[in-house]
């Protein structure tokens, strides 16, 4: 007698056991996953707040500044740098010539005449660099008169660079000569504007 | 067979571990990373800061130093020197007061601008400057020690005179004749506004 095989089920049985199970493992391993996620997403968030409104702060600080920093460029730039610039080296150099002191070249003068030697004129001039170039007109009885005179400048620390211009002779023996000299002052009296050549950048 | 039914489902859930897995690595396991990132970040707009405050600052005071040396100006402009009309005189009563106090009288006293026509070659007008320059000339009869004398009472002045050239020539045995140009600085006038004109 042959078995009989019968098959009730409406459709062909399959065993989904596998597929259910990779199902609750991935799900499970998912929910895990975001679970820590989220955790690191909220302690993240929460542990750069500090951070990120420091540096939302120091970054509007940073537009405030560079706000201001063009207004002050902006002024400068409007300013007449060179016409100020020019009136400070003007008034220095009068500053220089009202500090000059007279009694102190006399003395020095005084100091390095020889007896025959008489001084006639002394017309100082200012260079910009603050140096004083002496243009001097001098007498003597004496044909040495001159060089006496130049190598007493020489000598003396306060003269440099005497240097003769012209020498001359009259009836009655009396020579003129013309020299010129830096001379170099002691200090001086009055300050002087700070120029404002080094304010534009 | 079993698995290709389920794609759905087991894609679904593939792409969702699968993004939180780069989620983990990207943030978990790089927080401290990300953190040092967000401090670097920090440390970056601090430099920029201070960076744009020295930029400000050197601007600042450049502008300051321009004031002040404005203010200088002025100063010396207004102050010291002044106009010719307010300083002239005083000027003028200044050096014959200092010719008195030191025994020497000026015989001659000969202004630079008292002859219009001779202006350019007394008074010179600085273009651009603003101020004038007016010399004044004189000759006085004294020993040495009085020429000494004058000459440094007139470096003492509160006047702003500056002595300009001195010429000494005898003129007896005890005497001597002082020639001396002095010269001071006016600050020049506004003009006046409207220009009405005679």
């Amino acid at each position: 007698m042959k078995p009989l095989h019968l098959n009730l089920a409406a459709r062909p049985y399959r065993d989904y056991r596998p597929v259910y199970a990779a199902v609750v493992v991935l799900s499970l391993l998912t929910a895990f996953l975001m679970l820590q996620n989220i955790d690191t997403y909220y302690r993240y968030v929460h542990e750069t707040q500090a951070t990120r409104a420091k540096i939302a702060q120091v970054e509007e600080q940073t537009r405030v500044e560079t706000e201001k920093e063009e207004l002050a460029r902006n002024r400068l730039k409007g300013l007449d740098l060179a016409r100020l610039d020019e009136q400070t080296r003007f008034i220095n150099a009068k500053l220089a010539e009202r500090a000059f002191s007279w009694s102190k070249l006399l003395d020095g003068l005084e100091s390095i005449l020889a007896d025959d030697v008489r001084l006639m004129t002394v017309t100082p001039g200012f260079s910009e660099d603050g140096r004083i170039q002496l243009a001097l007109n001098f007498q003597s009885k004496s044909a040495d008169g001159m060089l006496t005179t130049i190598n007493r400048m020489n000598s003396d620390p306060h003269f440099q660079d005497a240097f003769p211009s012209s020498e001359s002779v009259d009836d009655a023996g009396i020579y003129t000569f013309d020299l010129s000299a830096k001379y170099l002052p002691g200090a001086v009296r009055e300050t002087s504007i700070e120029p404002v050549s080094g304010v534009a950048r | 067979m079993i698995w290709r039914e389920k794609r759905i489902l087991l894609s679904i859930l593939g792409l969702l571990l699968l993004g939180n897995i780069v989620f983990f690595l990207t943030y978990r396991v790089q927080y401290q990373s990300r953190l040092d990132e967000m401090d670097e970040r920090l440390a970056q707009a601090q430099g920029q800061l201070d960076k744009t405050k020295r930029q400000r600052a050197d601007a600042e005071m450049s502008l300051a130093a321009y004031r002040k040396v404005e203010r200088d100006v002025q100063l010396v402009y207004d102050e010291t020197w002044s106009t010719q009309p307010k300083r002239l005189t005083a000027m003028i009563g200044e050096v014959k007061r200092l010719a008195i106090a030191s025994n020497a009288v000026p015989r001659t006293l000969s202004f630079g601008t008292a002859k219009a026509e001779d202006k350019t070659s007394s008074t010179r007008r600085l273009q651009g400057i603003g101020a004038r320059e007016v010399s004044i000339s004189f000759s006085v009869q004294a020993t040495y020690e009085q020429v000494r004398r004058m000459i440094n009472l007139l470096e003492l002045s509160n006047q702003f005179v500056i002595i300009d050239q001195i010429a000494l020539s005898e003129a007896d045995p005890t005497k001597l004749t002082l020639t001396l140009r002095i010269k001071t600085l006016f600050r020049d006038e506004p003009a006046p506004a409207g220009g009405n004109t005679l």
